[in-house]
Parts: C-alpha cells; structure tokens; sequence
C-alpha cells in the first residue's frame, strides 16, 4: 500500500532524510518511531505530496508522490502534527468545509460530517466553536477530518502529542476502530509504550537513517541481542552465578532486585536446558521467568550506535 | 465537471464570508469606510454650498458636480488602495502561519482554486464597498457635470484597480512566510501602481517631436495608475501639464522650446511647435496637433480612452501576478523541464 524507496531529502548542508526505504502493505498499522527531528515529519510530508524528495520515491496505493500527487491526497488521509483549525467556524462547518474541498456532493456532506463526528465521539460539540475545544477535543476532529473522503492510507504525524493519558487511550480506541475499518495506518509517535500496543510493523528512524522495519516482534527480536532470563533462588546465588558462567549460551549475567538477570542465545528450549542444568545442581530455583524485550529497549539499542 | 467548472468551484469563498462576517471587523471596516467617503462628500458640498450663497453663478452648477464627483472617486481609490492589500496581503501567508494550507494542498482543491477562492472572498468585500459608496455618489447628480456613463467608467477603473492591487497583495501573500512582510510589500506595490507610475511620468516625461503630427502624451507607464483615468473622467478634458516634456506645462515657460498646447472648452487640444522663449519656432511649419477629449493623443495606445488603456494594462499585471501566484502556491511544481515518466508500483 506504501512503498518508500531509497527516499533522501537534503536541505542545504544537512540531510534530513539519508536513503529510507520501507513498505506498509495494506491493512497495517506502521509505527514510525525516532526521536525529535530524527525525519519522521520529513518522511510523512514527502508520502503526503507535500514535498519533494532530493532523491528516491514514494508511492502511495500505487501512485507516485512526486508525479501523481492528485491521485495520492485521493486516496490519503492527512493528520499533521498541529491542529490548523480555523477560528469562527463550528465544528460540523469545519468538518463540511473539508468535505467539500474534498468535492463530496453536499447531500452527502451532512451526513459524513455526522458519522464522522459520532466516530471521534464529537457529536454533542457540533455546534461549538473549534477554536473553544479542547487540545484533545481538537486532536479527534483534526482525525475526523483526515477521514471526510474515507481514504484507504491514514498518515497520522504525532496524534498522541500532548494529550492527558485518558486522551490518548480515547485516540489509541479510535485508531483500532479505524484499523477494523481495513484502513492502512502510518503512525509516528516518540511515545513507544502506546505503539507496541497498537501497531502491527514498526520502522525506527534516527538522524535520517532508517535503523530497523518490520513486524513488531521481528524488529525486537532483530535488535535485542539475545532473550533475557529472570531468576530467582533462595540464598544461593554465588553458587548458581557459578553454574550459569561456564554455559556457553549465556551471554552475559547481572544482579537485578536481588535476582539474576542472565542474557542467552536460544529458543526455549535453550531455557529449559539452562533451568535444568541449574536444579540439577542442587540449586533452588523459585523464580524462572523470561523477559520480553520492549519496544523502548529495542528503539534505545537502534538508537544508540547512532554516528 | 468541466475545467472552467473546476478552477471556479470553490469551498473557500462560503468558509471566507462565514468566517469574516463573524467576526465585528467587518462592520466597523464598512462603517468607517462609509463614514469616510461620506464626511468628505458632505464637507465638499457645505464648502460649494458656501460658495454658492456668496457668489451665485447659473451654470456653476455642473462645475461643482465635477469638482465633488472627481474629489470623491479620487478619495475612494486612495482608500481602496488602504483597504485591499490589507485584505489579501494575509489570505496565504496568515494559512501558513495558522499551519492550515498543508491541510489545504492534501484535499482535491487545486493550488489555483486557493488562490482564487481567496482573491473572490476579498474582492467581493471589495465590491461591498463600492456597492456601499453608490448613495453617496448620487450627490453628484444633484448637480449634474457627470454622466452615469462617466460614473461607471470611473467605477470600472477604481474596480479593476482593487483587483489588480488585490491580486498583487495575493501574490505576496504567496512569496513571502510571513504577513508582515507579505503586507508590507503589498502595500509599497500599491504605492508603485497608484504614486510611483506617476511619478515616472514627471521624471521621465515624453519627448516631443516637432515633426509629429499628433499631439505628445504622457509615458504608456503612467497609464498603470488610476488616478490618471480617473482625472480624465471626472474633468471629461485631455490630461495637461504633465507626463509631457516642456509642453504647455508652466514649469519652464520660456524654456527649452517644444510645444505648446491649448484646451478648448470643447475638450479640443491644439499643439504648436515653439521656440526657446516661447515664440513660434521660426522655420517650423506650425501644425495644429488635435487631441480630442480623453482619447490617448499619441504613442501605443493611439486613440484609446485613458480609462481602457489603465484596465487593460493593469488587467494583463493582474494576470501575470495570478500566474506568478499560483507558481509560488504549489507545494510541488511540475514545470515543464522537470517532468519525469511515472510508473506505478503495485504494493
């Protein structure tokens, strides 16, 4: 549904963007995760025809970017990561204004603007003034109107910004909504924890560079170095620290709350060896856990080499 | 839908009255205007009406119709020219500072039909007021001197010119980030247009020809202002004393030689060749050089009315400010030269 080839975007002397390539196929949740400027923004502007890239392309449902940009805002949804409302207007008015510039014939712009304000749960504020809402009221009709022409790619740049938590679990349900809809998401946030959650592929882009893509756990699983054990025993720990050392498997060991935190290499019946290995040298295990790598822990190691 | 359907249909014009008639500017915007236009109007008429009692004279009547018709077009224009790049100077600018035009440039409005619902939400202000200002001058007619033919060429030229300054206010708008500078630049283009081309006229004012059979006329240049058309409608006379290089204008009156002109009352204008003091050029066959009314006498718009030469030329800067406009609008602009072949990829 998305394709991003070699795209590189250079202003002046630096470069914001350095050959990122990635594919969003259809039906995805994306999560484009980086730290600030880090071209996030850059990226989505380029995929939403809003710029141009030095080099490389874009596609958006099989349309170029740079060449088709008509065909691209037809079938895309936009969110920036500001709100751009306009003062005097309600937000009903707002929602019909953007459906019309979206040459929605006005029979059906009232009751687009209907559904769409009963979607983002905006429906007893039609009639309100944008400017008085919100900044998460805001937000949901900032989505709402990304929506007006139903397009089949939604780019949504930092919707959780700034939001209390109650906001952004309210976006994070509108999102998987969305998603059951059949939409194609591209999401990016600094925000890791919400992401892990909500999205299907991931894309880790730092200074420019596109540091890992795919799905989820394949990203974690690629970035991690190895799976990491928790285990706890009773008042034995040199001696397992002792038993443990020599694994070859084990990559690294640490004390963490009183237990051990062990670093392998394997699956799980690597893990299973290892528990064995240790029970049968007289060592009382009472906690054996393995721990999962996170997405902020994976988007920390791909960031943290970083030149 | 066809094209011109397309460049027409405009979502932005509805938004831009909607939002405009809101908000208690424009009220105190048509207000002040009329209050203006209207206090000028009623000065000029107690000063005539002064000067009426103290020395009648049957048939002055028609002067002071001329005399307060042609002080109230002028004012108008000049307020016009206040009033417009404020309009326009921060219809783009004012979206990118609101971060709204990117919100703009992603639905299936093309960068044109911005730019154009923009300029039609202001125009139509525009035309509000001129609208506005119609009762007032139907004081005219209480005296007469002016011909509802005359009312609506001056109105056309005042018109064409809050478009042309309009449109160039847009056009700024679009060059420049920020209004400030969007305004500013706006509002020395109106000076240029309304001043600066006059200004042109005296500091490089037409050679006369004593060979030329027609009479000289001011730089084509100057015809850009509307206050020369506008002039020349109110007086109904050819334009004198400038634009032209010692004609009968009195600056050097025994200077240089050239030409003299005479006005007749009947708009009729007559040059002669002259010599250095004045006199008859001897050796110079003297030959009357005519120029009727408010016909353009000489140079390239021969024969044309003042007015058609301003609307025409400001007309064809509007144009190419349009263009300029909607160049500059474009988040990506597919010139010509940096065409490339598309091929689709399927995901």
């Amino acid at each position: 549904m998305i394709a991003v080839e070699q795209l590189t975007k250079i202003y002046g002397r630096r470069t914001a963007l350095d050959a990122v390539s990635f594919e969003v196929p259809r039906g995805e949740i994306f999560g484009f995760v980086g730290p600030n400027g880090a071209g996030k923004t850059t990226t989505l502007r380029i995929l939403a025809a809003l710029m141009e890239p030095t080099t490389g392309r874009a596609f958006v449902d099989g349309a170029d970017v740079t060449m088709q940009p008509d065909r691209v805002h037809e079938r895309l949804g936009y969110m920036p990561d500001f709100f751009g409302v306009y003062d005097q207007l309600t937000s009903a008015e707002y929602l019909d204004f953007y459906a019309a510039c979206y040459r929605q014939p006005k029979a059906r712009r009232k009751k687009i603007t209907d559904d769409l304000l009963e979607l983002v749960g905006l429906s007893d504020r039609r009639d309100q003034a944008v400017d008085t809402l919100s900044r998460g009221l805001k937000q949901r009709l900032c989505l709402a109107r990304a929506l007006v022409h139903d397009p089949a790619v939604l780019l949504l740049d930092e919707p959780a910004s700034g939001l209390d938590p109650r906001a952004r679990v309210e976006m994070r349900e509108i999102l998987k909504e969305l998603q059951k809809m059949g939409k194609t998401i591209v999401i990016s946030s600094h925000i890791l924890p919400e992401l892990t959650e909500l999205c299907t592929m991931i894309g880790i882009i730092d200074q420019g560079r596109m540091r890992a893509t795919g799905l989820v756990q394949d990203v974690i699983r690629q970035l991690t170095s190895g799976r990491r054990l928790r285990i706890s025993v009773l008042g034995q720990r040199e001696e397992a620290v002792a038993v443990l050392k020599p694994l070859p498997m084990i990559h690294a060991l640490s004390a963490q709350n009183g237990a051990i935190e062990a670093e392998y290499e394997g699956d799980d019946a690597t893990a299973a060896a290892i528990l064995q290995t240790l029970t049968a040298a007289g060592i009382k295990v009472s906690g054996f856990s393995q721990l999962e790598g996170g997405l902020e822990d994976a988007f920390m190691r791909a960031t943290e080499d970083a030149p | 839908m066809n094209p011109i359907a397309v460049a027409l249909w405009n979502p932005i014009v509805a938004k831009e009255y909607r939002s405009r008639m809101r908000t208690w500017r424009s009220p105190v915007a048509m207000t002040v205007y009329i209050l203006l236009l209207g206090g000028l109007g009623w000065a000029i008429f107690s000063s005539m009406t002064f000067t009426a009692r103290n020395s009648f004279n049957a048939g002055q009547g028609a002067n002071y119709g001329q005399g307060l018709f042609l002080y109230l077009i002028l004012f108008q224009m000049v307020l016009l020219a206040f009033i417009t790049p404020a309009l326009t100077a921060g219809a783009i600018s004012s979206e990118r500072e609101r971060q709204t035009i990117d919100l703009l440039f992603v639905t299936k409005l093309p960068s044109f039909s911005i730019l154009w619902g923009k300029l039609l939400a202001s125009m139509s202000f525009v035309l509000l007021l001129l609208l506005l200002s119609v009762p007032i001058f139907s004081l005219v007619f209480l005296f007469g001197g002016i011909e509802l033919d005359q009312l609506a060429a001056a109105f056309l030229v005042t018109a064409v010119s809050a478009l042309t300054l309009g449109i160039i206010g847009i056009a700024c708008s679009t060059a420049f980030r920020r209004t400030l500078p969007a305004t500013v630049s706006a509002y020395g283009a109106a000076f240029i247009l309304l001043a600066g081309s006059l200004l042109f006229g005296l500091l490089f004012p037409t050679d006369i020809d004593p060979k030329a059979t027609a009479a000289p006329a001011p730089p084509a240049v100057t015809y850009l202002s509307p206050i020369l058309p506008l002039i020349t409608i109110g007086t109904n006379g050819p334009v004198n004393n400038y634009g032209v290089r010692n004609g009968n204008n009195n600056i050097y009156p025994t200077g240089g030689g050239g030409m003299a002109c005479s006005t007749t009352p009947a708009g009729v204008q007559s040059c002669y060749p002259i010599g250095p003091n004045g006199a008859f050029s001897k050796g110079i066959v003297a030959r009357p050089m005519q120029a009727s009314g408010t016909t353009i006498p000489s140079g390239l718009f021969t024969g044309w009315q003042y007015w058609q030469a301003t609307v025409t030329m400001q007309l064809v800067l509007s144009l190419i400010a349009l263009i300029v406009g909607a160049i500059l609008l474009s988040p990506i602009r597919h010139l010509p030269w940096r065409m490339r072949a598309a091929a689709p990829v399927t995901t």
